[in-house]
């Protein structure tokens, strides 16, 4: 989609809140906008989803839109499943694969448990899941976020990060403002900042992306692959898998789910000893992108396919105090720089020290999760 | 737009918004029944002010409706379905549960007035009954439209503040009401209906009704992409 001389104003004495702003956003593109407070990165994060039209200038080829406000207010009278059933008839989906969708959105946003408990009775967090999940029900297109990982608990944030690395992926494409400024990091976001209504580029996109192996594209890969290899009925042994997540996990197992030919062999290849997180996670992203028919790519975490030696995972925000990362079982090494932690561990053990990593506080963020050799040097 | 109407009827039923028009409209109706004593006994005049009492509870819905949304809410939707698609959505959504009251109205004055009589021999007049009640639905289907404009015109996103909004709606229903020059007005005076008649023109009324409701549906659609947030 194109923005083309895009400003806008409140009123016609009011002063310009955005001015001159042309952009393209790309199938697979991922833009963030930053800004002080009242800059207009709501503002123009509006115009971009259509919520707002622009009082000059031309927003063309919108694709399918879903929007993510910052706070999502409790007071509709609806229960999650019969809002998001609502939206998903306005976006157009029919009755079957709406159905499935809003079970599998929610059950991997960690929500189906309270899909029929009406919103007004929901908690700030608790709605905040149901906003993203209305967005996300469209299985492709355009995805604006503003601030959308507020008031999520970090399970939920974090798999905010992995969808997002999914759909960009797939060709979709991602517009996000967020306080944390090390928000996606590792997806090689373009970046724009907004000051005194115009924009300035901080940061063209793409630039790690032209290395096949690097940044975005690896854990949009290696999402896709763990999907693949969760779409078939295998879904449900492996979700079944988990006694902790065992509920949660069974309304998107064994549903149809549009895999492609090569998930069959790649899911006889699901390690026995690989946890139960990975396998609810992938079954309902199985059915969140369902259809889209990966193939399951070089790179892959979870312990399907090809294995690799290790995985790095790079988070950023660890605190000082937490549990020291090199000790955490399955850990091959571990090593702090800049702020930033890069912990390699064995691909069977990741998705427990993700966890672990992940529960040392609300500031830590994944900034890549990907393949690499059993030693460190070899993989950037 | 089916869905979109069908998301802003069911948010007008289910935080039952709906209620307090309602209420408005069933003691209008009812309960106001010997107020119209000057406009005379019988199933015309009792319809006439069947659809009167349309004029404040249409208004009323429609300002619901367009308050009932969350900011952010609204956001979300538009986003999905567009926002002057939302916005129309939500007008058509108040004027559809509008009919319902018009037509429940109508059905509880036929009932309760009885068919039209001749005068002397007291015999049923099946004809002029089926005329009455005609004339009876479109004098109501003119001031639900009217009642629909003046609620897209008096109430966000053209008039955002609460106060002003319903001083304006409540200032323009009774000017719609009791204004000869109203179109809601007027298609109470039709010769069918059998009060007063009106300088208007038959089917004028109906035609100022849909241009009226045409500028505040425009009205109300335009500004709600162009003034949000």
């Amino acid at each position: 989609m194109r923005l083309d001389g895009v400003a806008k104003r409140y009123g016609i004495r009011l002063p310009w809140v955005v001015r001159d702003v042309s952009l393209e956003i790309r199938p697979g593109g991922l833009v963030r906008f930053e800004g002080r407070n009242g800059s207009g990165k709501s503002t123009l994060l509006r115009v971009i989803a259509g919520v707002s039209a622009p009082s000059r200038g031309m927003v063309t080829d919108r694709p399918v839109t879903g929007y993510v406000p910052e706070r999502f207010p409790a007071a509709l009278p609806f229960s999650a499943r019969d809002y998001l059933g609502h939206i998903g008839r306005v976006h157009g989906m029919n009755p079957a694969e709406l159905a499935n969708r809003i079970e599998a959105c929610l059950d991997r946003l960690g929500g189906w448990e309270f899909a029929d408990v009406p919103l007004r009775t929901m908690s700030k967090g608790m709605c905040q899941k149901v906003a993203v999940a209305q967005a996300l029900l469209p299985p492709s297109g355009l995805l604006v976020l503003d601030e959308a990982w507020t008031g999520l608990d970090v399970e939920a944030r974090a798999t905010l990060d992995r969808v997002i690395a999914e759909r960009l992926a797939d060709g979709g494409s991602v517009v996000f403002v967020d306080h944390d400024p090390a928000r996606l990091d590792g997806m090689d976001a373009e970046r724009w900042r907004i000051e005194e209504g115009r924009l300035k580029q901080v940061q063209p996109g793409g630039a790690a992306a032209a290395q096949p192996a690097a940044g975005d594209q690896a854990d949009g890969a290696a999402v896709a692959a763990a999907d693949g290899a969760a779409a078939k009925p295998a879904a449900g042994d492996a979700a079944a898998a988990g006694p902790a997540d065992g509920a949660a996990g069974e309304p998107a197992a064994g549903k149809p789910a549009g895999g492609d030919a090569a998930a069959g062999d790649v899911a006889d290849g699901v390690d026995p000893t690989g946890d139960e997180q990975a396998g609810n996670e992938a079954a309902g992203e199985a059915a969140c992108t369902a259809g889209t028919g990966h193939e399951p790519g070089p790179a892959d975490p979870d312990g399907t396919g090809a294995e690799p030696a290790a995985v790095l995972i790079e988070v950023a925000g660890y605190p000082a105090g937490a549990a020291d990362p090199a000790r955490l079982a399955g850990v091959r090494s571990a090593s702090a720089a800049s702020g930033r932690l890069e912990v390699r561990t064995e691909p069977a053990a990741s998705d427990a020290v993700l966890r672990t990593l992940l529960g040392a506080g609300d500031s830590v963020h994944v900034l890549s999760v990907r393949p690499a050799p059993a030693e460190p040097g070899g993989d950037q | 737009m089916i869905a979109l109407t069908r998301y802003q009827v069911a948010l007008l039923l289910r935080s039952h918004r709906w209620i307090p028009p309602a209420v408005l409209y069933v003691l209008g109706v009812i309960g106001l029944g010997d107020v119209r004593q000057p406009l005379g006994a019988g199933l015309a005049p009792a319809l006439s002010w069947a659809a009167l009492m349309l004029v404040p509870a249409v208004a009323w819905l429609t300002r619901s409706i367009l308050t009932a949304e969350p900011a952010a809410a609204r956001a979300c939707v538009a986003a999905a379905g567009g926002a002057w698609q939302s916005q129309l959505a939500a007008l058509i959504a108040a004027a559809l549960v509008g009919l319902v009251f018009g037509l429940v109205g109508v059905v509880w004055e036929v009932i309760n007035a009885g068919p039209v009589r001749a005068v002397g021999t007291n015999a049923i007049q099946a004809g002029q009954t089926v005329h009455t009640i005609g004339g009876g639905l479109l004098a109501g289907l003119i001031c639900l439209l009217v009642a629909s404009a003046i609620g897209a015109l008096c109430n966000p996103p053209v008039v955002r503040r609460a106060g002003p909004g319903m001083l304006t709606t409540t200032a323009a229903v009774v000017l719609a009401v009791a204004w000869q020059e109203s179109p809601a007005n007027a298609a109470l005076r039709t010769p069918v209906t059998g009060v007063r008649a009106t300088p208007w023109p038959p089917g004028l009324p109906l035609v100022a009704a849909v241009a009226l409701l045409a500028i505040g549906w425009t009205v109300s659609g335009f500004l709600a992409a162009r003034r949000d947030g």
